[in-house]
Order: C-alpha cells, then sequence, then structure tokens
C-alpha cells in the first residue's frame, strides 16, 4: 500500500537523480551542438544550441581521411575491443579464480608480483615492448595489443575479481566438493555464475579502456587502413596545418555509439546475485 | 576434465585465429621484386588527401614501387612514434621532420652524394639546402618555408573602429598602435595575446635577441651571446605592456597555451594580435569567421631580425634499406611540376621564386604570400638552433610565468634564462 | 607427511598453477622483460637515437639532491607535490561520490538504466578533446562557473580557476572527482551480489536504514572498497590524460598541473631523457607499492570477506 509520503519521496528522489544527472549531461550535449556547427563557429559561438546548422560535420567526417574512412576505423576498433573484452574476461577470472580460491607455494609472492606489475607507468615500458613485439613480427598487427590480454596482463580485473570471489562464503565450494566437483567445475559451475555483475563489469572495462587506448594504438598499427577510432578523431587535428574540427567533434559524438549501446545492453546484467542459499547440489 | 579439455580447445582456437588474422597481412613485403616504401609523415585531412594522389602519381610512372605512408594527426604524435621505432630498429625509410632536425642529426642519412644525380638540388633555392645542411652535410630537404609573424584579427579591429596596423613598424610605433587599440577595444578584450607565455615562446624571444643584436646560438663556436641583461631587457618589454593593459595579466594569458585554434586567444576573440608561423594561418582562419591578416614583427625593417625558416624536411632514414628509391621518390615530390602543382603549399610555402611568382591559389595563400613580399626584404638568415630545442621552449615557458606572476623579478629571470642557455648548451 | 599425502599435496600444487599458467606466462614473457629493462634504463642516459650510456645513480640523484654537474631538480619535486595533493583529495571524494550514487541506482525505479548511463557519461568522454576543451571553457575566467557564480549568487572578483597557478590543480581535482562512472559501476556490481535476505531478515528485527547500512552495507561492501579505494589510488598516481589535454600538455600555469606521470612524459619523450624517465618511473613504482602495501596491512581488520576467511 504506498502512501502519501512514499510517492512524495518517490518523487523527491526521481527529481533529484535528475537534477544531479543533468549536471553530468552538459559535456556531452555541448559535444553534440558543436557537432552540428560550422569548423569555424565552434571556438567563437559558446553555447550549445548551433547558430548555423550544418550536417556536413557527419558526412565529411564519415570519410575520414580520403584513404580510409571511419568504417574501416569501426571495424578495427570493434574487433580489437570485442576481442580484448572476451580474452580479459575468461582469463583474468581464472586467474583470479586461483588466487582467491586455490592454495598453492609462492601464492602471496605471485600475488604481490602481479599487483606491482599496475605499479609502473606505462609510458617506460614502451620502447622494450615495442623492441620484443619487433622481433615477434608483429608489427602493424593488432596482436601486439590483443594477445596480452589472453594472458591476463590486466591485473586489475585479475584484482577485481579476486575481491569479488573472495566475498563469497566458502562453504558452497566446499559443498561442492563433497559432491565430487572438481577444481575446474567449481569454477563453471559455481564461482563464474556468481560473479556475473563482476564479469559483466569485465567486460564493459575493457572493451571501453582498450577502444581509448590510443597511445599503443599509434604505435603498432601504422597502415592506415589499421587506424582505429580513436585515431581517426586525432588525425583530423594537425597544429601546423589545418584541423577539422566540426568533423572530428561529429565521429567523436559517433565514437560515444558503441559505449552507449554496450552499456545499455549489459544493464540487464546488474541483477542481484542469485542467493547463496539456494545453490545446493 | 573432458570439460577442461574442450575449454583448452576453444582458447586455442581463438588464439590462432588473432594470429592468424595479424600475420595474413604481412606477407606482403618484398618477395616479388616489389621495393616497400616507408612515408611517415603528420598531417590531416587535406594534407593526407594530396600525398595520397601525388603516391598514386608516382606509382603509375613506377610500378615497381609501393609507397606505405603512415600517418600520424600531429606532430607529437609522430615523434612519439617515430622515436620508438627509431629505438626499435623499425625506423620508416622517410621521416618528416620539422625544426628538430638537428636533434635526429645522428639517425639520418647524409644525402650530398645523391645531390646532382637522383636529387636535383640546383633547382632549390640556396637558402632551402643551406638550411637542411647540418654539420656540413644535406640531411634534409625542405618542403617550404614558413616564417614568423604577427597575426590580427582584421574584422575585430574594424569593428571597433581602430586603423589597422601597418605590417611594418617599429617598437616605438608598436606600442603607440597598441595603445590606441586599447582604448577602442571592450574591456576583457586585449590588443595584443601574451605571447611570451605560449608554449612555442622561444621564437619570440628568438626574433626579439636578433632584434637585439645579441642571437640565441652561434653553432660554430657553441655559445650564446645573450647575457642575463638581455634577457632582463626582454622581460622588462612585456612587464611593461602588461602593466599597461596592452596584454592580458597572467592568469588570463595562461588559461591560453596557443597550441592550436581551440586554445587560442586570438580565435576566442580576447586578443587582437597574436603570433604565429605563417603555414599556420589557414588553420587559424577556418577556425574563425572573422578575417585574419599578416604583420610583421616590429623592428625587422631596420634589423632585418626576420627569418624564413623551413617548414619541414624530407629525410631518409639512415638505416633505410632502399636509400637510392627513397631518395628518387623524395627528388619527385620536391621538383616534379605535377608533385608540386598537387602538393601545393600544404607544407609550406615553396622555397622556389618562380613557383611563387606564379601566384597563390586561396586568398589565405595570397596573403601568406604578401607578408612574404614585405618580409623577405628584411629578413636574414635564420639562428642557429639552440640545442634541446624541447627542453628550451619548456623551461623559458616557466621562467616567464614566474615573472608574468611576479613571483621573480625580471632581473632574476634575467639570470634563469641566461644559466639555462648556458646549461643547455653544455648538455 | 606420508607418501600419499605428499603426492596429493603436489598434484593440487600442480591443479592450482594450471590456473594460474596464463598470466604467469604473460608476466614472464611479456612484462618481466620490459621491467628489467627500463629499470636498466634508469641507471643510464638514453635520448633514444643513440645507445643508451651507463652512468649509475645519476638519475636517482639529480632528482632528489642534484649532482655537482646539474642542481636539484625543482620541477621533479614539485611534480610528486602536486601528484600527491590530487591523489589524497580527489580520491577519497571520488570514492563518497561513486558509492553515494550507487546505492541510489541500486533502487528499484523505472528509468534506472537511463539514469546509471546519465551518471556514466562523464567516464564515457574520458580524456577527449572535447572535455579538454570544455573544461577550459568552463572554468576560464569568463567562463560558464563564474558566471553563473557571479549572476546567480552576486560573488565578486572572482578569479580564472583554469589558468590560475593557485587554483589550476583543483579544477583538475574537480574534473577527476566528476568522473567516478567507473568505481560507481564497481560499487553497483559489488551491492547486487548482497543477498537480499540480510536486508529482509534485519528489516524483520526492526532495523532502520542507517542501521543496515552500517552493519550490513558497508562490511558486504568491504572487499570492493578496499578494491576502490587501493586501484585509484594507483591510477591517480598514474594520472596522465586529463592533465595533458587541459593543460595542453604543458603542464602550467606555472607547473601547478604538473603531475607526475606528464613531467615523466615530458622529460622522456619531450627532452629525449628516457633514462630519466625510467628513473621516475621506479621511483613511483617504490612509493605507490609501499602504499599498496600499507594499505593491505591496515585492510586485515577493517575489510572482512565472506564466511571462512
Amino acid at each position: 500500500m504506498k502512501t502519501r509520503k512514499d510517492q512524495v519521496g518517490r518523487l523527491l528522489l526521481n527529481a533529484f537523480i535528475i537534477a544531479l544527472g543533468l549536471g553530468m549531461l552538459y559535456p556531452i550535449l555541448w559535444l553534440i551542438g558543436a557537432s552540428f556547427k560550422p569548423s569555424n563557429m565552434i571556438f567563437t559561438d559558446p553555447g550549445i544550441w548551433p547558430k548555423v546548422f550544418t550536417n556536413q560535420n557527419y558526412v565529411n567526417g564519415w570519410k575520414g581521411i580520403g584513404i580510409v574512412g571511419f568504417d574501416t576505423f569501426f571495424k578495427n576498433s570493434f574487433v580489437i575491443c570485442l576481442l580484448s573484452a572476451f580474452a580479459n574476461a575468461i582469463f583474468c577470472s581464472i586467474t583470479a579464480y586461483a588466487f582467491a580460491r586455490l592454495n598453492f607455494i609462492g601464492k602471496k609472492f605471485w600475488f604481490a608480483v602481479m599487483m606491482i606489475t599496475l605499479m609502473l607507468p606505462s609510458h617506460v615500458t614502451t620502447i622494450p615492448r615495442y623492441i620484443m613485439f619487433r622481433n615477434f613480427g608483429w608489427i602493424n598487427t593488432f596482436l601486439p595489443i590483443i594477445v596480452p590480454k589472453f594472458f591476463a596482463t590486466d591485473a586489475f580485473f585479475i584484482f577485481l575479481l579476486v575481491q569479488f570471489i573472495r566475498g563469497l562464503p566458502r562453504d558452497i565450494d566446499e559443498s561442492a566438493v563433497i559432491d565430487g566437483c572438481s577444481k575446474f567445475g567449481i569454477y563453471t559451475r559455481i564461482i563464474m555464475p556468481l560473479t556475473v555483475p563482476a564479469l559483466i563489469t569485465t567486460l564493459l572495462f575493457s572493451f571501453l579502456w582498450t577502444w581509448d587506448d590510443f597511445f599503443n594504438q599509434l604505435l603498432y598499427l601504422t597502415s592506415p587502413n589499421r587506424y582505429t577510432v580513436p585515431m581517426g578523431l586525432r588525425l583530423f587535428l594537425d597544429s601546423s596545418g589545418m584541423s577539422s574540427w566540426g568533423p572530428m567533434f561529429a565521429m567523436s559524438v559517433l565514437s560515444l555509439i558503441p559505449a552507449f549501446i554496450l552499456f545499455f545492453s549489459l544493464q540487464k546484467y546488474f541483477v542481484r546475485g542469485i542467493a547463496t542459499t539456494g545453490i545446493k547440489g | 576434465m573432458k570439460k577442461a579439455v574442450v575449454f583448452l580447445l576453444f582458447i586455442a582456437m581463438s588464439v590462432s585465429l588473432v594470429f592468424g588474422a595479424g600475420t595474413k597481412e604481412q606477407a606482403t613485403s618484398a618477395g616479388d621484386g616489389t621495393t616497400t616504401i616507408r612515408w611517415a609523415y603528420w598531417g590531416s585531412g587535406e594534407r593526407v588527401t594530396i600525398s595520397q594522389q601525388a603516391i598514386e602519381l608516382y606509382q603509375s610512372r613506377h610500378p615497381n614501387v609501393k609507397i606505405n605512408p603512415e600517418v600520424s594527426g600531429g606532430a607529437g604524435d609522430h615523434f612519439v612514434k617515430v622515436d620508438t621505432q627509431l629505438a626499435g630498429g623499425d625506423g620508416p625509410d622517410i621521416i618528416q621532420m620539422g625544426g628538430n632536425i638537428y636533434d635526429y642529426a645522428s639517425v639520418l642519412l647524409p644525402l650530398d652524394k645523391y645531390a646532382g644525380n637522383l636529387l636535383d638540388t640546383a633547382v632549390i633555392d640556396p637558402s632551402a639546402v643551406a638550411s637542411g645542411t647540418i654539420g656540413g652535410k644535406l640531411l634534409g630537404v625542405s618542403t617550404g618555408v614558413t616564417m614568423p609573424a604577427l597575426v590580427y584579427n582584421k574584422s575585430l579591429i574594424e569593428r571597433v573602429g581602430a586603423p589597422l596596423p601597418k605590417p611594418s613598424m617599429t617598437y616605438a610605433e608598436f606600442r603607440d598602435y597598441l595603445m590606441l587599440l586599447k582604448s577602442k577595444l571592450p574591456s576583457g578584450v586585449y590588443p595584443m595575446q601574451d605571447i611570451g607565455v605560449m608554449s612555442t615562446n622561444s621564437t619570440p624571444f628568438g626574433y626579439w635577441t636578433r632584434y637585439n643584436g645579441t642571437p640565441l646560438y652561434t653553432a660554430a663556436n657553441a655559445s650564446t651571446s645573450v647575457t642575463a641583461k638581455d634577457a632582463q631587457k626582454y622581460l622588462e618589454l612585456f612587464a611593461d605592456y602588461r602593466k599597461n593593459g596592452l596584454i592580458p595579466p597572467p592568469d588570463v594569458a595562461a588559461g591560453f597555451a596557443e597550441n592550436n585554434a581551440d586554445s587560442s586567444a586570438l580565435i576566442a576573440g580576447k586578443a587582437a594580435i597574436g603570433y604565429l608561423y605563417t603555414n599556420q594561418l589557414s588553420g587559424y582562419q577556418a577556425a574563425t569567421t572573422d578575417e585574419l591578416a599578416l604583420m610583421e614583427f616590429p623592428g625587422a625593417a631596420a634589423t632585418k631580425a626576420l627569418w624564413q625558416a623551413p617548414s619541414q624536411f624530407y629525410t631518409v632514414n639512415k638505416d633505410s634499406k632502399n636509400a637510392d628509391e627513397t631518395v628518387k621518390f623524395i627528388n619527385f615530390l620536391v621538383n616534379d611540376p605535377e608533385a608540386a602543382r598537387i602538393l601545393g603549399s600544404n607544407r609550406g610555402t615553396s622555397a622556389s621564386a618562380s613557383a611563387r611568382a606564379s601566384g597563390a591559389s586561396s586568398p589565405v595563400d595570397q596573403k601568406i604570400l604578401d607578408y612574404m613580399q614585405v618580409a623577405g626584404p628584411h629578413s636574414s638568415l635564420e639562428t642557429d638552433h639552440v640545442p634541446n630545442d624541447t627542453e628550451f621552449n619548456s623551461t623559458l615557458f616557466l621562467i616567464y610565468q614566474r615573472v608574468a606572476f611576479g613571483q621573480i623579478t625580471p632581473a632574476a629571470g634575467g639570470q634563469q634564462i641566461y644559466e639555462l642557455l648556458l646549461r643547455l648548451i653544455a648538455k | 607427511m606420508t607418501d600419499l599425502h605428499r603426492r596429493k599435496v603436489w598434484r593440487d600444487n600442480l591443479g592450482s598453477y594450471a590456473f594460474l599458467t596464463p598470466w604467469l606466462l604473460g608476466f614472464l614473457v611479456l612484462t618481466l622483460y620490459p621491467m628489467f629493462y627500463s629499470l636498466y634504463l634508469s641507471f643510464t642516459k638514453f635520448n633514444i637515437r643513440t645507445p643508451p650510456e651507463w652512468i649509475g645513480l645519476r638519475n636517482y640523484l639529480v632528482m632528489f639532491v642534484g649532482t655537482d654537474r646539474l642542481p636539484k631538480d625543482e620541477r621533479f619535486l614539485n611534480s610528486m607535490v602536486v601528484t600527491f595533493k590530487f591523489v589524497f583529495i580527489s580520491v577519497p571524494l571520488k570514492l563518497v561520490f561513486a558509492l553515494a550514487v550507487a546505492m541510489l541506482m541500486n533502487k528499484k525505479l523505472k528509468l534506472i538504466p537511463l539514469y546509471r548511463t546519465l551518471y556514466y557519461i562523464p567516464t564515457l568522454l574520458g580524456g577527449s578533446v572535447a572535455i579538454a576543451v570544455l573544461w577550459r571553457r568552463l572554468f576560464a575566467g569568463d567562463g560558464l562557473i563564474n558566471m553563473i557564480l557571479s549572476n546567480v549568487f552576486g560573488a565578486q572578483n572572482l578569479p580564472a580557476w583554469i589558468s590560475n597557478p593557485k587554483y589550476a590543480l583543483y579544477t583538475l581535482i574537480l574534473l577527476a572527482v566528476w568522473q567516478f562512472g567507473s568505481p560507481m559501476i564497481i560499487f553497483l556490481a559489488g551491492l547486487q551480489q548482497i543477498p537480499r535476505e540480510y536486508y529482509e531478515a534485519s528489516s524483520v528485527d526492526g532495523a532502520g536504514k542507517i542501521r543496515q547500512f552500517f552493519a550490513i552495507t558497508l562490511p558486504s561492501l568491504s572487499p570492493i572498497i578496499f578494491f576502490n579505494f587501493v586501484m585509484q589510488m594507483i591510477s591517480a598516481f598514474q594520472s596522465f590524460t586529463q592533465a595533458f589535454i587541459v593543460s595542453g600538455g604543458s603542464g602550467g600555469p606555472l607547473d601547478s598541473t604538473m603531475f607526475y606521470s606528464l613531467y615523466l612524459y615530458i622529460k622522456g619523450f619531450g627532452f629525449s631523457e628516457m633514462g630519466y624517465a625510467a628513473a621516475m618511473a621506479w621511483v613511483l613504482l617504490v612509493i605507490i607499492a609501499g602504499l599498496t602495501a600499507i594499505s593491505f596491512r591496515a585492510s586485515g581488520s577493517l575489510v572482512s570477506y565472506g564466511s571462512g576467511e
């Protein structure tokens, strides 16, 4: 039975959330507005709503740099990000399971080592990694970006999943062992389903962060037909020549769409984990 | 156990898929008599299109040569990538260079042996050839020239009813003009941007030291003629402007890094006069509906303190495996009349007087040519670059800001600049 | 230990290591070599174009005390101060907002997916040029924020936040806190995992919302709070992109936004002093490792994992 107080409370809550949320929206509204302004008015006309409306930025922007268009850039970005996201989800969770649930000699040591891999600023490992990948012959392929994910080098997600798994009560594991389940069985049947929100988070963030990882893309993708969306965006800006601001903002808006779609569609997995008391046998 | 095997198989399959997809493209490297040349340059939009046209023209004439462009958006990205590639022993064949060619001298191929045969240097302006000659060796072929200039917002000045500036002025006339502008401009808009507080501020300082008769650096005896007192005079010049409201106060000025049109006070309508290199004019003009025009730095006519800088260079990687073919292509880019028509003045105004005489292809280009007509005779040979250019820019910027914000006096600032020069030369 | 037992322990360990193999391989091949190479570089002078030249501890000495050839690197020490300020102000704020909004988003309101997306938008825009342009526009002397402050609140003599050395860092702190989407999502995932029965049971016992928060939510969420804290701290220390694009790569005004990673990048790729940059990287690693170890120690009493840990 909904009381008056409930209804008012609910209304206020909604209103508050919306108001705060609108504050978050301003930049994206500005960005969308800028994408419809002619290039020579973007910086002189500061408001959100364009004084002069044009869709040329989208038309021209899509062509990319003439020899390669954004259809290729988007395709490349998608391939890299989807593969990376799935590889991360699988391999980081296997590793996390080992750290969180299994016992083995040297566990504390390797865990500390894993944490340390997070702490070295990446700019200084650029050159040795480049030399290494060059020796493998992987320059100008997607391999230097994707393959590390198959080896769980993104320790962020390992640590994330470790914390989630450690939050699950151990007795479910134990009852499964009693039922004759192998380590791998526990992993696939019990741990993975219960850490779905964390796995979804891993997928989402892996995708988004790989998408934005401009630096590695710049270094390893040398032919324009392998370029990704962020590289394409940077190609619009050149301080010594002409910068195409309008098309750049237009393509930036488009670049956000996959992220939005992904975010929206993964929402339904953010449901409450299955009640742990329900898992028996 | 069975599930584990299936799982691992799946992993193995996807890994091999990824590997397969990656290595397929590798097979196009030479094995069938085709020479592949890698050309790394920076640029966007138009430059990429015209460069591609030039590439296709060359490839149609030389079917056994394939040119792979490796484009980066800005010079910053370009050099980070090239540096890493060079460190990995994997540098491209043609490397586009800017004024920092001096720093790369040790990794570039001297082109002297090609001069006169594969590379026709006779038709290029001698000053352009000289600018690419470092330590006695020809290391780079100039793509064109650019000059420093003051740029003013013609539309804004006309709107407030002030007279337009003369292209050439003395410092005294210039100061009077700024005062005149100040009286007409609304509050919040300044006659000139604080051009010392910018990321490429070593150029205005370089200009001023030439005007002052004390060039920044002489390579021949690895020394500077600038003293702490000279540097102090420079800082005091701008302190005077700042005190009189001719340039914005430091916290306003610091909001405009002037890296590009998006961080420019001129484009934002906050200043009537700014500074740039002539090859940036088209980019700036494209970012505003107001009309921009060029004028000289003050005092250039009397002292010939301006200079023509090579806009960019084509250079060859010392470790290039196809040096001859690469040089042939560079010769094409620079000397072939059809290529010249395609490439236009995108990488700088042509270093050839005859090309310039044939006129400009756009109003912006025409303005640049007109400016060069006036400023050309007021120029002399470019000063040698201070070693460790980037660090010089960055630290000079910091010292200048400290003076601007009142943290240190111009005298102390002058001293610090002097010590900075000595340190960088000795490095 | 009996033979049988020993063999079981051996098989157990082997089985466990099987799970660890991908990561271990990746670490040994892809990470260990670059890490040690960068450690080697830190003892050299390396301008990228010529081979590295061994100079021993000189880089480290210049950073902290100066040598007879070079004075102490003031810009380095300044970048440490700037970064420490940034970390210790932005991280707690960010976490508080992330948790608060995550709890708001945990309700069953109708448009929840939309709301969640709204709050994630700032993070989506990440390190794009658009954000830099916008932030400068907002916090300039005559920017939107000042316009609101003076017109709506009648404030006078407002500084130009983003270009004033005293305040510029705070605009970046604000930018970091505003992009709280990632820890928020992680908190949300964590909240989802708390069994509903806990709350239902405690309601039956008469516990109010506040009691529930402290008795159920916080303890159940503590592993995640710890995770977010450690990760945000680690990444805040390495923060680079926002400072780079907002300051135009200069760390200005007056080096007030010269983050440690930014200075490292400038030294390495800008001034071509890769050896020095490598030394800076390792100093940072030691600092972060130390603080993380302390955090882990301290967490022993604060963080509660599921039963049986």
